[in-house]
């Protein structure tokens, strides 16, 4: 119709330049057109008291301003306007077709392929009506591109990924001294790296290659349950009890119910059912697990498929966790005997992944030491050197006083947060938090709450708690797996034996759990992340009534601190920290591994030595040596390829002349084929991106008949400059026609004809 | 002779009457404090009151709260509350441990022990338990709680201590306790100990009773090889507490049992 109308293709006035023929001045159309104005209205303004009364109001100057836009149509087609086209020479250029070749165009719509539409649509005309006036060459792409020589040879569609952008940085290449015309790019979108890149449009851009995109495949599926992501912690201890968030979005099942289920292997490790949301919608479900044992583990998140889904592998997606056997080590400072004291390192015994080094001051001169390795190990009381702190994970501070602590040691403690990376707990107590003078000390920065001003903030009253929407769902006090259970649990529990105004939470902390006395409601439990560690405020030193008010057995008390404890160290990493930028590689095996290194102290080691041993799929072993990244001290990489699907495991060792750093283990998974099975519905955005930023166009497979017709439109290859006159347009007419049939209608209607 | 039948009379209505009010005296010579009882701590010696099979049999605990100085006869009592209070005094003076200066008195017919994880109890060679108490003193145990008994002499006094102990731990061992035990160097070296005798050394010179002649130092532990029962047999350390002010009494068997009292308390805060 738009050719109809306007007699050439939108792409002529998309990429042309309108220009006027006409032999008189430009300048003197937009006179005449204003004088037109300007004389119309004059006239009507003499005329108007001759005028017939049923158009002595408004009407008139309708009647005026359809004679006058008239009048205007007829001046400039007098000029002769006329479309600057350049066009691609005939027979002088290359079209490039690429078809999609990926698993997921093997997807049955409508009783075919996508792979067998996209054959189709070429097969039914476009393909003879491009070859009348270019040369065309047929290109199959996944991962990379293939030329072919017809379209009988696409098929069936099998490769395990598809990269859009980088077939086309590859053609740019292979085309780079041949005059390539325009790229027809037959896709459903589905692009595994997350989209075209930039070095790829620039190719393109820089030619002046126009990709004329063609979308096949349903743009929403009718029934389909897919996984879109899973957050779960890549790093925990042996033992722990993990949360992993999924979120998940469904399409045809709302309100149905399904299973979400955590596998290891063959091992079910957690499973709930679950209750879709409305269609479309994306959904967050948690889930609660235990890890189990040392090692690395391939977890796989499921929501059980649902009858008549037909994509089911999209239902599933595998998560790596290095499970941690090393146990951790936290010390514990207490100022005074007190039941909290024994009942968290009751609990503590009871976690074989948690070493608790305790110093008790049993009376003003004597420290009782527990848990230590060796009769030296605090001797000199609270450490006083950053080795000395830095050598435990975490940091309980019980009721004592803050000037028990000397300046240095209070910045060490603030170190031992913020550059070492370990955990802070400050419990409550009578000379604790406000009462322990802790708000002008070097710690008080660190704390996740702004404590009262003055003292007498400790109280050895009964407080009930309860907890926070944020709680609810923390892995500290997770004690039941239900959430809306666990919050009930935690309603139920025995009175706290004391308590301890806190303040308030400082902006960006998290308040897991509240306390309350008569009408009062104060934090209970308060986290935050500072620096490289993490801070959390206990506000009682009453929790133990728990463990002796509940029945025997009841593990709730326990559970807690173990958890606590756990959520303490079980970010604190050592002096070597190795990572790879993703666990999971899916259908590229490039990495790259980065190790951070630091001294005793914890300072950048910029002079340190990283090699690494690596351990892959059947049998394969290989050495990785490390080099320093430019402007980072201190942080190492190395670049590798694994070449198959399967787990790697990589040892990291850093040496610092003759002293021995540590090690570190990174574990990553390359999965090949995975990532077409998810987002399988046409990615239209994608391919118009891709078409609007090259100057081509998106089409249906429908729109393909007038390809042939739009693609000439190129400044890319060998072209020519042609003129293209518009007096003629059939809509110039049309519009003329319109114009006056409207001022008969109107004047017809009025009674003045 | 009408005048001596009255003064005799009078003699007798005022002994009588100063031997009743007695205990109040003497109660309140203790309570210094307006109102120590209401003090809020973390720390409150708790001394269990438990049936007397001796004087039991009349139901209940005894004769009411016999305060010790030959008052009553239950046996949960002894040496109450003045040898409490005197230990009180040096777990202050002594340690960091914030107490209340007075004692708390538990018992097994409610869960109000489950407050108070550290309890002492003496003369239990005569102690009995209902099955509703024995059942509450072993979860008091298994949970976290510590006992400390003491003074109880002999073996006719073990074998009833036993008997009672078996109704709460049926299964879990008794053990002597080495020199090297944690317990005896928590906060002071305990490592060489002597049997601490009661009052009755100051008149006859003997350090034992019946025949216990030899101190035993002995304990419960749980499955984690944690003691939760202290057993002090052969010896009354609640006597040193409360005649250590005694210039007769010597002060070495006051001093270990101060000492050996101040370290099961801190054990029983850390373990």
């Amino acid at each position: 119709m738009f050719e109809f109308l306007f007699k050439y293709p939108f792409a002529a006035f998309h990429t042309g330049q309108l220009v006027l023929l006409g032999a008189w001045p430009k300048w003197l159309l937009p006179v005449l057109i204003l004088l037109t104005a300007a004389g119309l209205a004059l006239y009507l303004r003499r005329t108007r008291l001759r005028a017939a009364p049923t158009l002595q109001s408004w009407r008139l100057p309708v009647i005026g301003l359809l004679e006058w836009l008239t009048a205007a149509v007829l001046l400039v087609l007098l000029w002769q306007p006329a479309l600057v086209v350049t066009e691609l020479e005939p027979r002088q250029n290359i079209i490039a077709i690429l078809v999609d070749d990926s698993r997921s165009m093997n997807q049955v719509e409508s009783g075919s392929t996508r792979e067998e539409q996209a054959v189709r649509a070429l097969q039914s005309g476009v393909l003879p009506k491009l070859q009348q006036n270019f040369q065309t060459r047929l290109y199959r792409f996944d991962t990379h591109l293939s030329r072919i020589a017809g379209p009988t040879e696409l098929g069936p569609a099998a490769a395990p990924a598809t990269h859009i952008g980088a077939s086309l940085e590859q053609l740019m290449t292979q085309t780079g001294d041949l005059p390539l015309g325009a790229v027809v790019l037959l896709s459903d979108g589905g692009d595994n790296t997350g989209g075209v890149d930039r070095h790829a449009i620039d190719a393109l851009r820089n030619r002046r290659v126009p990709v004329y995109t063609v979308g096949f495949g349903a743009e929403r599926v009718a029934q389909d349950v897919e996984i879109e992501d899973v957050v779960v912690a890549s790093r925990v201890l042996a033992g722990s009890r993990l949360s992993a968030t999924v979120k998940f979005q469904q399409r045809g099942y709302g309100g149905q119910k399904s299973t979400l289920t955590v596998r290891d292997g063959g091992q079910v490790l957690s499973s709930r059912e679950i209750t879709f949301a409305p269609d479309g919608s994306v959904q967050t479900e948690s889930l609660l697990f235990n890890i189990g044992p040392a090692g690395a583990k391939t977890l796989q998140f499921v929501v059980e498929p649902l009858a008549s889904e037909t994509n089911r592998a999209n239902n599933t997606l595998s998560r790596l966790v290095n499970v941690d056997p090393d146990p951790r080590r936290i010390l514990y400072f207490e100022g005074e005997p007190r039941w909290e004291y024994k009942f968290i390192r009751r609990a503590a015994e009871d976690d074989r992944m948690i070493q608790l080094v305790s110093m008790l001051r049993t009376t003003e001169n004597k420290i009782y030491r527990q848990g230590v390795s060796g009769s030296h190990e605090l001797a000199d009381g609270f450490p006083s050197s950053a080795s000395d702190l830095f050598g435990y994970e975490a940091l309980i501070i019980g009721s004592v006083d803050a000037g028990y602590f000397t300046p240095t040691q209070q910045q060490l403690i603030r170190d031992f947060v913020d550059r070492r990376g370990g955990g802070l707990l400050l419990l409550g107590g009578r000379q604790s938090l406000a009462d322990g003078v802790w708000g002008g000390s070097k710690v008080a920065d660190l704390l996740p709450v702004i404590l009262p001003d003055g003292r007498d903030t400790f109280h050895r009253d009964p407080a009930t708690v309860s907890l926070t929407a944020a709680g609810a769902d923390s892995v500290i006090t997770r004690l039941v797996d239900d959430s809306a259970a666990n919050t009930e649990r935690w309603r139920r529990l025995p009175y706290l034996m004391d308590y301890q105004d806190p303040g308030r939470p400082k902006p960006g902390a998290a308040v897991l759990a509240e306390m309350h006395s008569g009408q009062r409601a104060m934090p209970l439990l308060v986290t935050e992340s500072y620096g490289r560690g993490r801070t959390a405020v206990l506000a009682t030193g009453g929790t133990w009534r728990w463990q002796m008010s509940l029945p025997l057995g009841d593990k709730s008390h326990d559970l807690f601190w173990q958890q606590l404890l756990r959520w303490l160290v079980s970010d604190t990493r050592g002096r070597l920290i190795a990572s790879a930028p993703k666990a999971t590689l899916l259908d590229d095996g490039q990495v790259q591994i980065t190790a951070d290194v630091r001294d005793n102290e914890y300072h950048a080691a910029a002079d340190a030595l990283v090699t690494a041993r690596l351990i892959g799929p059947t049998g394969l072993t290989a050495a990785l040596a490390f080099d320093p990244v430019p402007n980072s001290p201190g942080r190492f990489k190395a670049d590798w390829a694994a070449p198959t699907p399967g787990l790697y495991v990589t040892e990291l060792t850093a040496r610092r002349g003759a002293e021995d750093i540590g090690t570190d283990v990174v574990t990553f998974q390359r999965l090949d084929g995975v990532a077409e099975n998810f987002h399988t519905e046409q990615n239209r955005a994608l391919l118009e991106g891709l078409a609007a930023s090259t100057g081509g166009r998106y089409m249906r497979p429908a729109e393909l008949a007038s390809l042939p017709r739009e693609i000439p439109y190129s400044q890319a290859g060998i072209t020519v400059q042609q003129i293209k006159e518009l007096w003629n347009m059939p809509i110039a007419f049309l519009v003329i026609l319109l114009l006056r049939a409207c001022e008969w209608l109107l004047r017809r209607k009025w009674g003045v004809v | 002779m009408r005048l001596r039948r009255l003064h005799r009379l009078t003699a007798l209505l005022l002994g009588l009457g100063f031997g009743l009010a007695a205990p109040y005296y003497l109660r309140a010579a203790y309570s210094q404090d307006p109102d120590p009882q209401n003090e809020k701590a973390e720390f409150y010696w708790s001394r269990l009151r438990y049936t007397s099979s001796a004087v039991g049999r009349g139901g209940g605990f005894g004769f009411g709260y016999g305060y010790g100085y030959g008052y009553g006869y239950a046996g949960w009592a002894r040496d109450y509350p003045k040898a409490d209070r005197q230990f009180l005094l040096a777990l202050k003076r002594l340690t960091r441990i914030q107490m209340r200066p007075v004692e708390q008195i538990v018992d097994l017919n409610s869960d109000d022990i489950f407050n108070y994880p550290w309890v002492y109890a003496v003369q239990v060679a005569n102690w009995t338990f209902s099955d509703a108490q024995a059942q509450r003193l072993r979860e008091y145990l298994l949970k976290g709680g510590f006992l400390m008994v003491d003074d109880f002499h002999g073996t006719a006094d073990w074998d009833r201590f036993m008997a009672g102990m078996r109704q709460v731990l049926p299964d879990l061992p008794v053990e002597d306790l080495s020199d090297s035990d944690e317990i005896f160097h928590v906060l002071y070296d305990l490592g060489e100990r002597f049997q601490v005798p009661g009052e009755q050394y100051v008149n006859t010179g003997r350090t034992y009773e019946k025949d216990g002649y030899v101190p035993k130092w002995r304990a419960i532990r749980d499955s984690k090889g944690r003691i939760i029962v202290a057993i002090c047999h052969n010896m009354h350390l609640g006597d040193a507490w409360e005649w250590a002010d005694m210039p007769e009494y010597p002060e070495n068997f006051a001093s270990m049992a101060y000492r050996v009292g101040l370290n099961y308390i801190v054990y029983g805060m850390t373990h």
